[in-house]
């Protein structure tokens, strides 16, 4: 507990921050994300273009970011909460009438290098927002009707939209972030279980009144391996590429079979698979320890802090990558029907390496004033 | 600032378990991401093992041949012409350069071909084709196999292309293919393979399903140079399926010169019994094969910059106000209702007042007094202001779609419109307020928001010929199933509608007389239209007006009137009158299609004839 005895001062200072930043979760972070230059390398058949130069040059930006924003004292960024949160739903909400469209669906705002997917940011933005409301609501209130009833909404209004656009994995994955975010915050368990409960009735009471090709195109959904040709033809793909790698792996540059005839998103979701055919299972392993390593940083940092901001900001940021490698990795192994999720600061693509980084840097501001007493109303009203 | 904590400690105690139990999921579920993922490289691994550690698995996907496209008398429309072409995967042949030189022993590359082939594959990703020679010939395409294993990295594949039937007659109802769209790609994997070609206009795209088929795939272990040292698993290929079409070329074609006499101008012919559309003429016209070439011809640019958007296919795509055409939606939607009877006459003095406002009849004299068998003879616009005024916009919109209009029908064919039929609720939905009376009178006579396309014309003629709610189809099959229920609609007032059709053309005083045709030994029934689109006066000619402020001249009618087997609906754009342009042009046509029906002459054979299907289709 080296920071219990800090003076105030040295901790308000610009050198002493940085000397008490937690440098454990930023080397972690640019360790995985040299695995992705490394492993876009390789998938590029050991050259870096087009994926791993411009990954690395990201990297570093997202690093330079992190740090940044990481060092701006954590007032600023819990008085910006609900306005970021505001602005990336606007975003998300115009996308579908100015957004780029690809790949079947309209995701992207702005074109070219400054094009931004705000689905993307909206994982971050939603777990600032749910922070910043139960720093300011009396803990002995979470669990009441009305004050679970807002967090609802500020989840379920960003899913809708994602939903629409259409991107099942990302709508997935902000409703799963903050779902876990009121989970941390101490929601009452029954809520949790009501809730299971009443998606999986509403889902028997759907099924049988379901057209067939709405059925068939579900099942293909969930058990992608019934229809080897069509949609499961990236896992069956995927699946060679991982037996192909065996325990040890093909080596560097060694994995001739996520590299040739292989799909077009090898780049970006199915970097995994590209990544562990090369370093076969034990390669696999590290990398998913590194993960867990950060991810065990993270809610070590939660569980010291004292003001529920810092808590769960930095618990928030542990759930939302846990998330992301969890279904990645299912995805690729046919666990999981492939929905598009990347693997955190290893798949090709800036929003979210940008956006995950820039959460982190939110984590790492909070952690360093994670002592300091915050009333809850010190910002006055809820908004 | 530095106040003791007053949270309370069993907040702080309650995230600890929280986070503790989060994160003890979090090690359960790396554990069987572990577990599994230990399966398949380690436990099942097996099965992908190499022989070899150059070796690797390869599935290649076997594209289906597309289907041809025939007409209703077989005649093929659109084919593949089979080609090999030769491309090569810089990520096998790692020495590009050294291949593509021993590759030019063979076909001959200039140094420059060498070059921007290696400069494309240093901007795209390795494992991409690319095309080094096209066109193969046999002799060619068997040197490059012989010498295989010398050119690792390089394939022979086919790359059949697509050509059509010459001429611009069939441009529109078939469409082209194309590079596939990226917004398709998901689906299914013989989408990325280079060259794939998919629909992307007219019926090319319509049956895109039916016309792809179902790629194979071929599972294998090949070695470093690319050669298959074991087959792990093939699927063949399912060729598309040849899609037989209702129309008729040759028929077609004389339409299209027809219609060829006016700048721009549409008409579909139906069947009323089945649905099946004999012609579905748009002009200008274009020649597909051109689009096939684009890029490299004069022609596709002249196509392009056309003012007359050859490329826009009116027949489904073109939105008019049907103007007079639509007073037989009018008429059926008043007499269902109950607000008028056949014998009423109603005063025309060729004006109709309105909540101050004055609507003209087309005649400035006036017809006296109609009734409705009148009123339709010599379209006389005061009857239906009146009608509409009474039946109310809502039921007139109901009777609208059910004789098929402002519904999009699918024929088969992409990029059908589905026009407008308005109603209260369009118009709230549209622009946040109420409708008005007003506009409900001019909704009566087919102008204000009222559109249509012509396909959905013909297809209203077709209904209130045959009395059966039919839906129009480009496909053989399709048609020749039709069972079509019958309309929701008393059937003698449908006969009173159609008594007034006949009039129109048969009767003095009708405003089709034109179409009433020399001798033709069949009688047609039918309705003119003049559907404004400037806000010109009605007493200036139309001949001194601009082309493009002029009237559009439109026509619907059925043949024969004594057992209706063909619809049609004509529109010349800015043609001027209806009953003078669209009127004969539309027997003419007509003329046509009866002259082509197998089954034309003697009329006795139609009714009791053992293919009458084939007859109205």
């Amino acid at each position: 507990m080296r920071t219990t005895a800090t003076p105030f001062v040295v901790r308000h200072s610009l050198a002493g921050r940085i000397v008490h930043l937690d440098w454990l979760v930023l080397v972690l972070v640019a360790t995985i994300a040299s695995v992705g230059v490394a492993a876009l390398y390789s998938t590029a058949g050991g050259r870096f273009d087009p994926w791993a130069g411009r990954h690395a040059l990201r990297a570093c930006a997202g690093l330079v970011l992190m740090l940044c924003v990481g060092l701006v004292p954590f007032r600023v960024w819990l008085r910006g909460a609900y306005p970021f949160y505001l602005a990336v739903l606007v975003a998300l909400v115009a996308v579908p009438f100015f957004g780029v469209a690809q790949m079947g669906a309209r995701r992207w705002l702005g074109s070219g290098d400054l094009s931004v997917q705000p689905a993307e940011l909206m994982k971050v933005a939603l777990v600032l927002a749910l922070a910043r409301y139960y720093q300011w609501l009396n803990p002995s209130r979470v669990s009441h009707p009305l004050w679970v009833a807002f967090p609802l909404v500020a989840i379920a209004v960003p899913v809708a939209f994602v939903l629409k656009q259409p991107d099942l994995g990302t709508a997935v994955l902000v409703l799963a972030t903050g779902i876990g975010v009121m989970f941390l915050a101490g929601v009452r368990p029954a809520y949790f279980v009501a809730g299971a409960a009443s998606s999986i009735a509403l889902g028997n009471f759907v099924w049988p009144h379901l057209q067939d090709y709405q059925r068939r195109r579900l099942i293909t959904f969930l058990d992608p391996d019934r229809d080897p040709l069509g949609a499961g033809y990236h896992i069956a793909q995927s699946k060679i590429a991982l037996g192909a790698g065996g325990l040890k792996g093909r080596g560097f540059l060694g994995g001739t079979q996520a590299q040739l005839n292989f799909l077009p998103e090898k780049q970006t979701d199915f970097i995994f698979t590209m990544f562990a055919e090369e370093t076969g299972f034990a390669g696999a392993l590290v990398l998913m320890a590194l993960y867990a390593a950060l991810i065990a940083s993270l809610i070590w940092m939660a569980l010291r802090a004292r003001h529920q901001f810092a808590r769960l900001l930095a618990s928030g940021m542990a759930v939302v990558i846990a998330l992301h490698v969890t279904v990645n990795i299912a995805m690729v192994i046919g666990l999981l029907p492939v929905v598009g999720v990347p693997l955190p600061f290893v798949s090709y693509g800036g929003t979210s390496l940008l956006t995950l980084m820039f959460g982190i840097g939110l984590a790492l501001s909070a952690r360093l004033s994670a002592r300091e007493r915050l009333r809850r109303d010190e910002f006055g009203a809820m908004f | 600032m530095f106040v003791h904590d007053e949270e309370p400690e069993d907040n702080r105690a309650r995230f600890t378990r929280r986070a503790a139990l989060l994160g003890l999921g979090q090690i359960g579920v790396f554990g069987a991401l572990g577990t599994r993922l230990y399966q398949l490289q380690v436990t099942e691994a097996n099965r992908y093992a190499l022989l070899a550690d150059e070796n690797r698995i390869s599935t290649e996907i076997l594209a289906p041949v597309r289907g041809r496209i025939l007409d209703r008398t077989s005649r093929v429309l659109a084919s593949n012409t089979e080609g090999y072409r030769a491309v090569v995967v810089p990520a096998i042949a790692r020495d590009l350069r050294g291949v593509l030189r021993r590759f030019a022993e063979i076909v001959p590359l200039s140094f420059d071909d060498i070059e921007r082939v290696v400069a494309r594959s240093r901007r795209q990703s390795p494992s991409l084709a690319i095309v080094i020679a096209a066109d193969l010939s046999w002799e060619r395409l068997a040197t490059i196999n012989l010498n295989a294993p010398h050119l690792p990295g390089v394939r022979t594949e086919p790359s059949g292309a697509r050509v059509y039937l010459p001429g611009t007659h069939m441009g529109h109802i078939l469409g082209h293919v194309g590079s596939v769209e990226r917004r398709a790609l998901d689906d299914n994997p013989v989408l990325r393979l280079p060259g794939m070609k998919t629909g992307r206009a007219g019926v090319e795209r319509g049956l895109e399903e039916t016309l792809r088929g179902q790629s194979g795939s071929v599972t294998s272990e090949v070695d470093a140079r690319g050669r298959v040292i074991r087959i792990i698993d093939s699927v063949e290929p399912r060729a598309g399926r040849d899609v037989t079409l209702t129309v008729d070329a040759d028929l077609q074609e004389a339409v299209m010169t027809e219609l060829g006499k006016y700048r721009r101008a549409s008409s579909v012919v139906v069947g009323v019994q089945t649905g099946a559309v004999l012609v579905l003429a748009s002009s200008p016209g274009f020649d597909p094969n051109v689009i096939a070439r684009a890029g490299e011809s004069r022609e596709w640019a002249a196509v392009q910059a056309s003012p007359d958007d050859p490329l826009n296919n009116r027949a489904i795509r073109g939105l008019y106000p049907p103007g007079s055409t639509f007073k037989m939606v009018t008429a059926l939607a008043a007499l269902e209702a109950g607000k008028v009877d056949l014998k009423e006459r109603l005063p025309c003095e060729g004006r109709f007042e309105y909540f101050g406002q004055t609507y003209r009849c087309w005649k400035r004299s006036g017809h006296e007094s109609c009734d409705m068998h009148k009123a339709l003879r010599e379209s006389c616009d005061c009857y239906f202001y009146e009608l509409a005024r009474r039946t109310g916009i809502d039921a007139i919109a109901a009777m609208a779609r059910t004789l098929g209009l402002g519904v999009l029908h699918d024929a088969g064919i992409a990029g059908a419109k589905s026009g407008l039929i308005p109603d209260h609720d369009w118009k709230r939905g549209r622009f946040g307020r109420g409708w008005l009376g007003g506009e409900t009178i001019l909704a009566g006579i087919g102008q204000g928001y009222v559109l249509a396309t012509p396909l959905q014309l013909a297809v209203m003629t077709a209904r209130l010929a045959s009395g059966l709610q039919i839906a129009p189809t480009l496909v053989g099959e399709m048609a020749m199933r039709a069972a079509a229920q019958p309309l929701a609609v008393k059937p003698a007032h449908v006969q009173a509608v159609r008594r007034g059709m006949i009039a129109v053309v048969n009767e003095d005083g009708g405003t089709g007389s034109h179409a009433s045709g020399e001798d033709g030994g069949y009688l047609l029934a039918g309705k003119t239209g003049t559907a404004q689109v400037s806000s010109h006066s009605r007493d200036t000619a139309q001949g001194d007006l601009p082309w493009d402020k002029r009237d559009h001249a439109l026509f619907v009618a059925y043949a024969p009137v004594s057992a209706p087997r063909y619809a049609i609906a004509t529109i010349v754009e800015h043609g001027g009158g209806g009953g003078a342009v669209a009127a004969p042009l539309s027997r003419t046509i007509m003329d046509f299609v009866m002259a082509r029906d197998p089954l034309g002459k003697p009329v006795a054979t139609v009714l009791t004839g053992p293919s009458r299907r084939l007859g109205d289709g």
